[in-house]
């Protein structure tokens, strides 16, 4: 591993600093709370660094021209999912059970979803602009990437094996065949 | 945003032959050329001049920064995707994330109205192209097949081709009981070590895989490892982290001056002639905010079918090794049974991590258990996929929004909606690749519509009723803005754009140096 490669992958594995900077601590929670349905595997934080993105003011060079900012968006979204939680549950998201939280996810990635904040913005984009945005987080984390076998990063010394059923030394067997 | 003239701002640089607009695929070749001719010229270059060894991690995210990452806004019925979709920032643009697949244009690229009565032809001929794309490709160090299956007779490639890889081989499987004929891709990096003319040694390439995150070894062919040394060797002035906000023109249209922001301040660079090489969209994004040019500035913005065809193989396919597209097919450059104008070619595709759970997520929907299980099964995962034709339309287009970015300047909007040609081509696609991964043993086969690079929003041609560049790249209105990149392309071409950009921008300076001289 080149030492980039290290450096960018330690700083990964550093705890996330508490506590939200951009969200408020009720809009955070959500966010957290479906990050969790979203990539159910416990240790990898999701939420903390779209928050940092948040207050950074940075985005990853386009957004989708019907929805609003960045920012703005999740603010909305986050009591969007409020919103539906309590129009199909009568409670808010972060009070429901997993399986209640699914069917408010399932509802405003289907576009279907009650609430107020959907009838302004798309419901089905926001829902693809944050599984696409905490997708990303999480599988570029160590422990996303050791679990489905990845071992890329390993490429200081270039790959000489790489047709079909070929692997070096240095990767992991196949995880299924 | 500050009043921007130039009484008020101090002389800090002295009057030069040419200023150079983006440090990428359009403006390199096109520096190094002018500053061999002894021209005296300055690069402006948004991004950073990165030292790929030492900074490049082999991390998607940690390589984020090489994408052009200011915010585009995307509209239209089938709005593109940016970021690392396309354009890039830093010495070097877009060919810092470029996957180095760089395939010709063919012949009948160039003439598509002739022969379908549909889209534009250029003003310029392939024979006038070719010599361009044989010093190009020397330059770079260009491994690929000899000879080389379809076009046009050409000069044999520098270097035979690189290895192929597990999607690579998966795809020949298919094509072959199909009987589609295939051949190991063109890619811009050296097969072994390669001297670089006028450059050094560059490595072979390490298969590491990586490409569209930045290559860390010096062996893609990107331009800040091959035109921008040839032009640094002649001279010319890069001037990174600089961002151009203004182009001051007199009474009669000529170009007399650049403003633009490095470090926080304002500059104000006089010059002869103006090269402006900043992309589909930075490119009518200048021009509209200075209102420049004639013609429609902005209009007939194309992006390539791309839709990819991805699978699940029973063998092991470690879709991050090797040069990710390592198997070309043109076949259906012309397909016999279309129903469409132009054509596309077929190229197998391997995969970084975040980038295919990306896809996964925007594409399939996928979250939650059916998310990770998926994910669980990403080293047999292969793909395809193709770069097609796309027409030009007026309507899809560049334009400049009312949300301001954070330099106080309007963020452009992209409308792009894809006509009845791309939709008819892109059903053909899906139907051939999905027989080719079926022939070669894929199984959960999915679809990720996708339109991809950016062009033909300044498009060249004979009049300005039609057109913002003349056939040498001038712009209609003024006599010394020249502009080159894939803003000019009048038609998008069935193939990846990066090298015919290049073969442009060598061609452009010529064209220029002999009406100077």
């Amino acid at each position: 591993m080149t030492a980039a490669t290290r450096d960018a992958l330690r700083a990964r594995l550093a705890p996330p600093p508490a506590g939200a900077r951009y969200l408020t601590g009720s809009e955070f929670a959500t966010l957290a709370a479906a990050c969790a349905r979203l990539l159910p595997r416990p240790g990898i934080d999701i939420a903390g660094p779209i928050d940092e993105r948040l207050a950074a003011g940075t985005c990853d060079g386009w957004r989708y021209d019907a929805l609003p900012p960045d920012r703005e968006a999740y603010r909305r979204g986050m009591a969007g999912l409020d919103q539906t939680a309590q129009a199909i549950f009568g409670a808010p998201f972060t009070q429901l059970a997993p399986a209640g939280q699914d069917t408010v996810l399932s509802a405003v990635q289907g576009g279907t979803a009650p609430g107020e904040t959907w009838q302004a913005m798309p419901a089905d984009r926001f829902f693809e602009e944050l599984l696409a945005e905490a997708t990303e987080i999480f599988f570029a984390h160590p422990l996303a990437q050791e679990a489905i076998g990845y071992a890329g990063m390993a490429d200081a010394p270039g790959w000489r094996r790489i047709g079909l059923d070929e692997r070096e030394d240095r990767e992991p067997a196949a995880l299924r065949g | 945003m500050s009043a921007r003239t130039a009484s008020r701002l101090p002389c800090v640089a002295e009057l030069v032959d040419a200023v150079v607009i983006g440090a990428g695929a359009g403006g390199a070749p096109l520096a190094a050329r002018l500053a061999q001719a002894g021209l005296s010229v300055v690069v402006f270059e948004a991004g950073r001049h990165w030292d790929p060894p030492r900074e490049f991690a082999t991390d998607e995210r940690a390589q984020s920064p090489l994408f052009w990452n200011d915010e585009r806004l995307s509209a239209g019925a089938d709005p593109v995707a940016f970021g690392r979709n396309n354009s890039g920032t830093g010495v070097g643009g877009s060919t810092l994330h470029y996957t180095a697949y760089v395939p010709r244009a063919q012949a009948d690229d160039f003439r598509l109205r002739t022969e379908f009565g549909v889209g534009a032809d250029w003003p310029i001929e392939h024979a006038e192209l070719a010599p361009y794309y044989d010093e190009i490709e020397r330059v770079l160090g260009v491994s690929g097949p000899s000879p080389y299956p379809w076009g046009p007779p050409r000069t044999p490639y520098p270097l035979p081709p690189l290895p192929l890889n597990g999607a690579a081989q998966l795809m020949q499987r298919g094509c072959a009981a199909l009987g589609i004929c295939t051949s190991p891709a063109a890619n811009a990096a050296p097969s072994r070590a390669y001297h670089r003319p006028g450059i050094g040694t560059a490595p072979a390439c390490t298969n590491r895989g990586f490409c569209q995150a930045g290559c860390s070894t010096g062996a893609k062919g990107s331009m800040d490892v091959t035109y921008i040394p040839l032009a640094v060797a002649a001279v010319a002035e890069i001037r990174a982290n600089t961002f151009v906000t203004g182009i001051e023109t007199d009474a009669s249209g000529r170009v007399t001056a650049v403003v633009a922001m490095r470090d926080g301040l304002e500059e104000r660079q006089p010059c002869r002639a103006l090269f402006l090489c900043a992309g589909a969209v930075e490119t009518p994004r200048l021009m509209l905010l200075n209102r420049l040019g004639r013609g429609p500035v902005g209009r007939h913005f194309m992006a390539h079918a791309g839709l990819q065809l991805w699978g699940t193989f029973d063998e092991d396919a470690r879709p991050f090794k090797g040069m990710p597209g390592g198997l070309i097919s043109e076949d259906t450059h012309r397909p016999a049974d279309a129903d469409f104008a132009g054509g596309y070619l077929l190229q197998s595709i391997g995969v970084m991590p975040v980038t295919y759970a990306s896809q996964v997520a925007r594409g399939r929907g996928l979250w939650g258990q059916a998310m990770l299980d998926h994910m669980q099964g990403y080293n047999h995962v292969a793909g395809i996929n193709i770069l097609g034709e796309c027409l030009p339309h007026p309507d899809n287009r560049v334009e400049l929004s009312g949300e301001l970015d954070a330099r106080g300047l309007p963020k452009p909007r992209i409308h792009f909606s894809a006509g009845e040609n791309e939709q008819r081509m892109t059903a053909h696609a899906e139907r051939t690749m999905r027989a080719i991964w079926a022939a070669a043993g894929a199984r959960d086969i999915w679809a990720f519509p996708r339109y991809a690079h950016t062009i033909g929003t300044c498009r060249m041609g004979w009049t300005e009723d039609d057109a913002v560049v003349d056939a040498d790249g001038r712009a209609f209105g003024h006599p010394n803005l020249v502009l080159c990149d894939n803003s000019v392309f009048p038609s998008a071409l069935s193939v990846n754009p990066a090298l015919t950009i290049m073969a442009l921008s060598l061609r452009t300076a010529d064209r220029f140096l002999k009406g100077v001289h």
